[in-house]
C-alpha cells in the first residue's frame, strides 16, 4: 500500500500497465459508444475517449473499487466532456421548463413519422428519423443530455447516474423526463415542420 | 429537497387547449407524471387514476404513446463500432502522452 502511494504520480509499473491494458480492453468500446453518443461524431468521440483513459490511467492507483469499473469510467468521461466542451465554446446552459412541453396544436400531440406497427430496428432505418432523433439529442442542454444518454441509452440506473453526476435520484428523474418531453416534441411535427420548412426556405434561396 | 423552480403550478398556465377537453388540469398532471408512469415507479391507485383520464382523453393518450415511443427509439439507436485501427492507435497514443508527462 504504502509503495502504491509513493508511485502515485509516476508512470504506472508493469503490473499498473497490464491493468490499464486490460482496463482498456475491456471497456473502450464501452467508452467509446457513450462518448459517441455524446459528441454525435466520430472524431469528437475519439478524442474524448483518449482523454478519459488519460485521466482513468492516472487515476487508476487510487481506484478502490467502491463503484463499478463501468459507472468510475462513466464518471471520468462525463466529466471530461464537461471540460472539453467548456474549453470549446461557452455554450449557454439553460434549463427546461415543463411549460414549453404542453402541445398547442393538433400536430403536436404525435411522432411526425409514425413507428406504430415496426420494431424500432425497422423504424429507426429510416434515415429521416434517425437523423432528426440525433439532431434532437444534440439540442439538448449538456446536463438533460448527458442524464437521457444514460439512462434511456447506456441504461444506466438512475441510482448510478445519480452517482456518476454528483446529482440526487429525484433530480435525475426530473432532468430525464423533461429531456425525453423535449425529444419528443422535437420528433413531433414542430420539431419536423420547423426543420423542412428551414430546409425549404434555404433551398428556395 | 430539490429546489423545484421549473415546475409551474396548474394555476398559472393560461389558454387552456379546447382539444382538452377531459379538464387540462388532469392533462398537466398528467404530463408531469408521464415518465414516472412508462417507467413503472406509480403506486397503482395512480396509474389507475392515469389510465381512466387517457381513456377519456384522446390527446393525452397519443401523447403518451409518442413518448414511449420516443425512449424506445432512443434506447435501440445504434452506434457506429469503434475500428480496429483506431482501437490499437489510441492505446499507443493514450500511453505515450501519459509516459511523456
Amino acid at each position: 500500500m504504502a509503495t502504491a502511494l509513493k508511485n502515485r504520480s509516476q508512470p504506472l509499473p508493469a503490473q499498473g500497465l497490464d491493468e490499464f491494458g486490460t482496463l482498456y480492453r475491456d471497456h473502450v468500446d464501452l467508452v467509446y459508444r457513450y462518448a459517441h453518443r455524446l459528441c454525435g461524431e466520430t472524431e469528437a468521440a475519439k478524442d474524448l475517449v483518449q482523454e478519459t483513459f488519460l485521466n482513468a490511467y492516472r487515476g487508476l492507483k487510487n481506484f478502490r473499487g467502491d463503484a463499478r469499473i463501468s459507472t468510475w469510467l462513466y464518471t471520468i468521461a462525463s466529466r471530461t466532456c464537461m471540460k472539453m466542451r467548456r474549453k470549446r465554446k461557452g455554450e449557454p446552459e439553460h434549463e427546461l421548463s415543463l411549460d414549453e412541453f404542453v402541445p398547442t396544436s393538433e400536430g403536436e400531440f404525435r411522432l411526425q413519422i409514425p413507428t406504430e406497427g415496426l420494431s424500432p430496428e425497422e423504424a429507426l432505418e429510416n434515415k429521416e428519423l434517425r437523423r432528426a432523433l440525433d439532431q434532437a439529442i444534440n439540442k439538448l442542454p449538456k446536463k438533460y443530455r448527458m442524464v437521457l444518454i444514460l439512462c434511456d441509452m447506456e441504461e444506466v440506473s438512475a441510482k448510478e447516474v445519480g452517482t456518476i453526476m454528483s446529482l440526487n435520484e429525484r433530480a435525475v428523474k426530473s432532468r430525464l423526463h423533461r429531456a425525453r418531453l423535449f425529444v419528443r416534441r422535437e420528433l413531433s411535427a414542430r420539431g419536423i415542420l420547423d426543420e423542412n420548412d428551414h430546409k425549404s426556405r434555404s433551398l428556395r434561396s | 429537497m430539490t429546489k423545484k423552480k421549473t415546475a409551474t403550478p396548474h394555476t398559472k398556465q393560461t389558454k387552456p387547449s379546447s382539444r382538452h377537453k377531459a379538464g387540462r388540469g388532469h392533462c398537466l398532471k398528467l404530463l408531469r407524471q408521464l415518465s414516472a408512469y412508462i417507467d413503472g415507479e406509480l403506486a397503482s391507485d395512480i396509474c389507475k387514476e392515469i389510465r381512466s383520464h387517457l381513456g377519456a382523453c384522446p390527446n393525452c393518450e397519443v401523447f403518451i404513446l409518442s413518448l414511449q415511443q420516443t425512449v424506445i427509439l432512443c434506447r435501440h439507436r445504434p452506434v457506429p463500432p469503434l475500428k480496429s485501427a483506431d482501437r490499437v492507435a489510441l492505446r499507443r497514443a493514450i500511453l505515450k502522452k501519459a509516459n511523456a508527462k
